[in-house]
């Protein structure tokens, strides 16, 4: 047995107020690890993030590299967390690093000069669309909802349409 | 016959037959109605209270006997008996209750029971009148909430209404024997001779002297299994076994009342929920409306009253601060706090025959942070002010009589030890104020050493968690010894030390692990301090004369190393710390926390209210440095600039040498703390170090540096803390697995946790450090390190997790800057403009952060809520993000039902009209949908923060 990853979210917020306090009461978790080797690093996120958690449950800010290592760790096999990342490639990574989920949530990916609009809260770039292709060839479907009781839509639907993959 | 009254009638004919109550499948197959109008009828009786609704699945309903018009008759005429000496047993009321049986209800002065007990006092009624033998009820409430008091009334009304045949009111606390539960069977339910070592004769438990009355079990949750199984026996059948015993033939009619501090939805309880119908949840302090608690407050006051046979005066500031220092405790707080400040108002007014006056200005510094504690919940506070009157004068009144005995009274009469007190010194030829200043530092003793006594058996119940209830009495029983007979000095930490060693040794014995062999330097090193083998020898004797087994030799070796280390003393000429700052308690809850933490005893702390001029503040400086000194210099902390000019002052008034550094914050105490743990660390050193220590500011520089420090640490050894025990197996190894636990909760995955014992320390240690890199230790003995020390009666007094956040403080710097950063000024419009051109695509950060900046004040300036300045940007963030849905057309989706009951919430229209100012400045209409989303952040807000505060 391993760690219990109830959600894998993507969100270049992280943890925002309501949608995560929304998806944290929805899927039962005990924990939420926030993983971003930025945030990390950087005091006044890590406070407005921790700031703004769900109450009543932990939450932790770790790098990716943590993430992985606790995850086979089997002394952590008691988490049920709620993962959040920044992006698809982080998402990738971790995913790589042996994290096992069939889906990943996708909230909302804010745009720069390097992405492209997909869905009203979706902004991708190359290296966006790269991981999303890497998540459909390994059969982890990719779950557009902000919150839990939003009805999911595919967002590789989305990327064909706009014709990215 | 309407189908309502058919079931009434079914209930009330079988009622007598089925105590457990019915189910509405019973009722529906006895008199022919289908199940759901049943099942309504049922809810529409239970809403008009002729019947009641037991807990458990399916729902039992009993016919509510408190409202009833039947009579209870009880075949057995009462007789006179009573509890044993033990425990508390109640005479007192005996003449007062003879006069009104069946007319005074117990519960009618209870303050209230027609309000927020309105409910508790029915079902407790219903419990007690349900026929034939009542109905077995917990009481559920937090520590203070009155369950001892509630269980009391209980019994009086029982008494009153003859449903008890006998005067009795037995209270068993689970708690005291939790954990030797043969000692607690034999307690409760008695022992036939031969039953167990030292049953010399056969003797009647508490159930058999309860026959008849109530017994009452408190903290119920720490009954042990075997005791739980052998209660629901009895609570089954009415009878039970002694201990040694086969067969369960002795009987007994006990009415039985539990009582716990626990979460009924906990493990713990499952059990005792599932068999006890009657579950009566009390309110704690800060549920119950201004009226109960003024009420509350006077009732208690004038408990004080009638002790001291004066009137008490008071003002509504003062019961403003009384009322609002209630934290924890519920009303037992309350009560503590009202003995705190009638004793301080008798010395003061003691020239005053018939009055006590108690001042704002008077009452202790905890007190009066009660007054800022209430003025934070302006509600509460203003429907308070609407029932006080400026001044309040409470008159003794015998009707309400002395208090009964609670954990809460003290065991004795602290205003005559006052008034013996003052007389004396009086006659010896002190003047007011010295005698003043005299007798409060007494009774602040008195009170300290009451309570701490609470707290100490509340340490020794954790302990016991690991080590035998036996095994710790043989250690008092040494510790005794040694003192008396010997003559030899114990210290605190002996019980700990102690316990844990003899427990590991009995269980290393039992198990039949080979013994420990001993090696030859340990022999030569034991042979340097006579005094302590020989005291060794003793204890071994102790030992095998309680456990009838020889102890090896070895062991005698063992002993006397733990001994030497429980001797060392902490050498002398530490550098001190004195920290100063303004502020009612500034100063003495920053040392307060590091010397919890650091278990330091070179620290402390100088408190600087407002007024206080420089002159006094010098003064007392200058004594708590004299205090502190060791010899080898004091380091001043000090808050404001205009103290650092002291130091020379200082030394010259004192003699003591003394560096000032400011701007002290709890994280520089620490880190002093740390310094100057070291021995072989001096003033001069201490203080250059901490002048670059620039507390936790983030300059670029202090990055810079940070971020060196991270490269450092990474290419260094992996993390350690060290435990030490006599022999680095047995207690290291538990407080080890209690470490990892914590680690792992914080998830913590790279520090490791290493036994080692006291014998060659040192070089253990050395060799330690050459893989690891030691940040903590924590054992029976302080090794002396650079890293924070943690005793072990911290570690099993929960100080477990300040000790594994320390230590995450100290390697990465975060939490407390964290901590500080909530409120800073750095998160301010700037940093949610940067913000909110990161994340937004749509909007126009320069513009709009600035209106939801004003947004932020409007809300608070019209709600009176208290935002964080990280609140406000994740706030503004939300409403950003709800900005740009209404752009995009993306709106969120909410539940009718939901959105009704937003618009019940007391924040609803003042964010209407917040959005109403959006609307008139940038054209943007929120939905329904969005104000839902709005009022909900500030919900999960208050939950957050009232979590917190528990």
């Amino acid at each position: 047995m391993t760690m219990d990853v109830r959600l894998l979210r993507i969100d270049s917020r992280l943890l925002h107020g309501q949608v995560t306090t929304n998806w944290a009461k929805a899927i039962h978790v005990n924990r939420i690890l926030v993983v971003s080797d930025r945030v990390a690093r950087d005091l006044t996120r890590k406070t407005l993030i921790v700031q703004a958690a769900p109450p009543g449950i932990r939450t932790h800010v770790v790098t990716l590299e943590k993430m992985i290592r606790i995850y086979h760790d089997p002394r952590f096999n008691v988490l049920k967390p709620m993962i959040l990342v920044e992006n698809a490639v982080d998402a990738r990574c971790i995913v790589e690093g042996g994290i096992r989920v069939d889906s990943i949530n996708i909230g909302a990916i804010s745009f720069d000069n390097t992405r492209v609009m997909v869905t009203d809260a979706i902004a991708v770039n190359a290296a966006d669309v790269e991981a999303f292709k890497w998540f459909h060839d390994h059969g982890i479907k990719l779950d557009v909802r902000k919150v839990s009781n939003d009805s999911s839509k595919n967002l590789w639907k989305a990327l064909s349409e706009k014709g990215l993959v | 016959m309407s189908r309502r009254e058919k079931v009434l009638t079914y209930m009330e004919k079988h009622a007598l037959s089925m105590d457990q109550g019915v189910t509405t499948s019973e009722i529906s197959e006895a008199i022919g109605v289908l199940r759901p109008n049943v099942s309504k009828e049922l809810n529409q009786l239970v809403r008009e209270g002729r019947i009641k609704k037991l807990n458990g699945r399916p729902v039992h309903y009993v016919v509510n006997h408190a409202v009833g018009k039947r009579k209870i008759k009880m075949e057995q005429k009462p007789n006179i008996g009573f509890a044993g000496d033990a425990r508390i047993s109640d005479h007192n009321i005996k003449e007062k209750s003879a006069a009104h049986k069946n007319e005074v209800d117990a519960f009618e002065n209870m303050i209230g029971n027609r309000d927020s007990l309105k409910n508790q006092v029915e079902q407790a009624k219903a419990a007690l009148l349900y026929p034939p033998h009542g109905l077995n009820t917990l009481i559920i409430g937090p520590t203070g909430s009155g369950k001892t008091y509630f269980a009391n009334k209980m019994y009086h009304f029982a008494l009153d209404k003859e449903i008890i045949s006998k005067k009795g009111f037995t209270t068993f606390n689970c708690a005291d024997y939790a954990h030797n539960p043969q000692l607690l069977m034999s307690h409760l339910f008695g022992y036939v001779k031969g039953a167990f070592t030292g049953a010399n004769s056969d003797k009647d438990g508490l159930i058999q002297e309860a026959d008849g009355g109530m017994l009452f079990l408190d903290e119920v949750h720490r009954l042990p299994p075997e005791g739980q199984e052998m209660i629901f026996y009895f609570m089954d059948h009415g009878t039970y076994s002694r201990l040694g015993e086969t067969t369960k033939v002795h009987h007994a009619d006990v009415r039985l009342v539990y009582a716990t501090t626990e979460d009924p939805e906990s493990s713990l309880l499952q059990t005792f929920v599932r068999r006890i119908p009657i579950i009566i949840q009390l309110p704690d302090f800060k549920q119950r409306s201004a009226r109960e608690k003024l009420q509350l407050l006077e009732q208690l006051l004038t408990l004080e009253a009638n002790r001291i046979h004066k009137n008490i005066r008071l003002n509504e500031d003062v019961v403003q601060a009384l009322l609002g220092s209630v934290t924890y405790g519920n009303v037992g707080q309350l009560k503590s706090n009202i003995q705190l400040v009638c004793a301080q108002g008798f010395l003061n007014s003691m020239h005053n025959k018939n009055e006590i006056t108690l001042l704002f200005s008077q009452l202790p510094p905890n007190i009066k942070d009660g007054l800022s504690n209430l003025a934070d919940n302006r509600k509460e506070l203003g429907n308070l002010s609407r029932l006080l009157e400026p001044t309040m004068v409470i008159k003794p009144n015998a009707k309400r009589g002395l208090p009964d005995i609670d954990s809460y009274e003290l065991p004795y009469n602290l205003y005559e030890i006052i008034g013996d007190k003052a007389t004396l010194l009086k006659d010896e030829g002190l003047d007011q104020t010295a005698i003043n200043n005299f007798i409060m530092t007494d009774i602040n003793l008195h009170l300290k050493s009451f309570y701490r006594q609470g707290n100490l058996e509340k340490t020794f119940s954790s302990l016991n968690e690991i080590v035998d209830q036996e095994i710790i009495d043989l250690t008092k029983q040494i510790q005794r010894l040694l003192q008396e007979r010997e003559n030899y000095p114990v210290r605190d930490n002996f019980i700990y030390a102690m316990s844990l060693h003899i427990s590991s040794f009995i269980k290393r014995v039992q198990s039949g692990k080979p013994l420990r062999s001993i090696s030859s330097d340990l022999i030569s090193m034991v042979h340097d301090y006579p005094d302590e083998l020989k005291i060794a020898e003793h204890v071994k004797v102790l030992i095998e004369d309680h456990y009838r087994f020889p102890v090896p030799e070895s062991e005698v070796y063992y002993m006397a190393i733990l001994l030497v280390s429980l001797k060392s003393e902490p050498k002398a000429g530490k550098v001190g710390i004195v920290v100063a700052a303004h502020g009612n308690s500034t100063a003495s809850s920053m040392v307060q926390v590091v010397s919890q933490l650091l278990s330091v005893d070179n620290i402390a702390a100088y408190d600087m209210p407002l007024e206080m001029s420089p002159k006094v503040a010098l003064d007392g400086i200058a004594l708590q440095a004299k205090n502190i000194d060791q010899g080898n210099g004091v380091l001043l902390l000090v808050d404001m600039g205009s103290l650092s000019t002291f130091s020379s002052k200082l030394t010259e008034k004192t003699n003591v040498h003394v560096k000032t550094i400011d701007m002290v914050t709890t994280a520089m105490v620490l880190e002093a703390a740390r310094k100057t743990a070291l021995i072989d660390s001096d003033l001069e050193t201490v203080y250059r170090e901490l002048r670059e220590f620039n507390g936790y500011s983030r300059t670029i520089n202090k990055v810079q540096k940070k971020k060196n420090d991270v490269q450092k640490i990474s290419d260094q050894r992996e993390k350690a803390i060290i435990a030490i025990c006599s022999t680095g197996e047995g207690t290291a190894q538990r407080i080890k697995d209690l470490l990892d636990k914590i680690l792992v909760d914080n998830l913590i995955d790279d520090i490791t946790v290493i036994t080692v014992s006291v014998v060659n320390m040192k070089e253990q240690i050395a060799k330690i450090q050459q893989k690891y890199q030691i940040v903590a230790t924590t054992g029976v003995v302080n090794p002396q390190l650079a890293v924070p020390f943690v005793s072990l009666e911290n570690l099993l007094q929960g100080g477990g997790e300040s000790f594994v956040s320390l230590i995450e403080e100290i390697n990465n710097h975060t939490v407390r800057e964290a901590e500080a950063l909530e409120h800073s000024e750095l998160l301010t419009e700037e940093m949610s403009q940067n913000y909110l051109g990161q994340y937004f695509t749509f909007i126009n950060p320069e513009k709009i952060a600035k209106i939801l900046w004003s947004y932020c004040d409007f809300i608070q300036q019209r709600s009176k809520l208290n935002m964080s300045n990280a609140f406000k940007v994740s706030l503004i963030m939300h409403m950003a993000g709800a900005i740009e849905r209404y752009l995009t057309r993306s709106e969120m989706n909410v539940d009718d039902d939901q959105l009704a009951s937003v618009r019940l919430e007391k924040l609803y229209p003042i964010v209407k009209q917040a959005n109403k100012v959006l609307h008139d400045t940038i054209n943007i209409d929120l939905s329904e949908a969005e104000v839902y989303y709005i009022v909900e952040i500030f919900n999960t807000e208050k939950e957050k923060n009232d979590t917190q505060n528990k």
